[in-house]
C-alpha cells in the first residue's frame, strides 16, 4: 500500500506547498494516484482490518481532495492549519465574532430583503451587490494568508460565512 | 436533523416575532451572531419598573435558533431584569429538547437577552443597578 501518513495535513497528503495558490493539475494527478492505490476494491480479498483501513483512507483522501480543491474551503483549512478552528464557537480557538456594527448590517440587510420582495430589480440589485461583498471578504482573507495573518483571514471568512448565507436565503425563499 | 415537536411549534409558530423601537429608552436591545454558522438573532425588551412588559425578537438562523429565541421572549415577558438575567442556555435547550450540535442555538439566546438586559442598563446609567 502506499504510503499514506494519517497524521499528514491535506497539503502534505498530496505533495503540495502549503498556501493558497495551488498547483490544480500537481493536485488532480496526485489524487487520481493516491485514489487508485487506496481504492477499497484493491482490497475485496484483503483482511477485514486492511479492507477497513482502505476505506478509511479513502474516504480522508477524499475529503481532503475536496477541500483543496474548493477556493473557500482552501481558505477556511489554511487557518484551520493557523490554529483557527472556523467550525468551533470557542471563544479561544473557534471563530472570531463579528462586530456589533456588522450585525446590526446584517439584520439590516434582512429588512431590506423583506421590503424588497415582490420586485424582482430590487432583489437582484441588493444579492448583487452583496455578492460582490463577499467575493471581496474571500480576496481579503486570501491576501491575509499571504500576509501569514491568520487572525485577520479568520475574520474575513466570518464576513464571508454571514454574507454567503444572507445570498442563501435571498435565492432559498420566495 | 429530527427537530423535537416544541423546536417544530415554536419554528411554525413563533411568538412575539418583530421589533421595538430601539431609540425609546425604555427598550433594551441585543444584537448577537454565531460567527460558526452565520446565524444572526435581534432580541428586544420593554422595560417598566424592573419588570419586562414587551419582547420581540427576530432570528435569522435555523430552527433551534429561532425556536431558542421564540422561548426566551415568551417567557421574560413578565419576569423582573434580575431573574430575566438569570435563564441560562441548559434551561432552554432542556425546554426544547434540542441535541447537542444545537446547544449553540440555547447559548445565542441566552446571550441574546443578557446583552438585551445590558444595553437596557446602559440606557438608565450604565452600571450594573437597575
Amino acid at each position: 500500500m502506499v504510503s499514506f501518513d494519517p497524521t499528514a495535513d491535506f497539503f502534505q497528503i498530496f505533495a503540495l506547498d502549503r498556501g493558497y495558490a495551488l498547483d490544480r493539475d500537481a493536485l488532480e494527478r496526485r489524487y487520481l494516484e493516491l485514489a487508485s492505490a487506496v481504492h477499497p476494491d484493491r482490497f475485496v480479498g484483503a483482511p477485514a482490518g486492511e479492507r477497513r483501513l482502505a476505506m478509511e483512507r479513502s474516504s480522508a483522501l477524499n475529503e481532503a481532495y475536496r477541500a483543496l480543491r474548493d477556493p473557500v474551503r482552501r481558505a477556511e483549512y489554511l487557518v484551520k492549519l493557523g490554529g483557527v478552528d472556523l467550525d468551533s464557537s470557542d471563544p479561544e480557538t473557534g471563530a472570531p465574532r463579528p462586530t456589533q456594527a456588522f450585525l446590526i448590517e446584517m439584520i439590516e440587510l434582512r429588512e431590506q430583503l423583506e421590503e424588497a420582495r415582490g420586485d424582482d430589480d430590487a432583489v437582484d440589485e441588493l444579492r448583487d451587490a452583496i455578492e460582490t461583498r463577499a467575493d471581496g471578504a474571500l480576496d481579503d482573507a486570501i491576501a491575509a494568508l499571504g500576509r501569514g495573518e491568520t487572525p485577520a483571514a479568520a475574520r474575513a471568512l466570518v464576513v464571508h460565512r454571514y454574507l454567503r448565507r444572507f445570498l442563501e436565503e435571498v435565492d432559498g425563499d420566495d | 436533523m429530527a427537530y423535537s415537536d416544541k423546536v417544530i411549534d415554536h419554528y411554525e409558530q413563533p411568538r412575539n416575532v418583530g421589533s421595538l423601537d430601539k431609540n425609546d429608552d425604555t427598550v433594551g436591545t441585543g444584537i448577537v451572531g454565531a460567527p460558526a454558522c452565520g446565524d444572526v438573532m435581534k432580541l428586544q425588551i420593554k422595560v417598566e419598573d424592573g419588570v419586562i412588559k414587551d419582547a420581540k425578537f427576530k432570528t435569522y438562523g435555523c430552527g433551534s435558533a429561532i425556536a431558542s429565541s421564540s422561548l426566551v421572549t415568551e417567557w421574560v415577558k413578565g419576569m423582573n431584569l434580575e431573574d430575566a438575567e438569570k435563564i441560562q442556555n441548559s434551561q432552554i435547550a432542556e425546554e426544547l429538547s434540542l441535541p447537542p450540535v444545537k446547544i449553540h442555538c440555547s447559548v445565542l439566546a441566552e446571550d441574546a437577552i443578557k446583552a438585551a438586559i445590558k444595553d437596557y442598563r446602559k440606557k438608565h446609567g450604565g452600571g450594573d443597578e437597575a
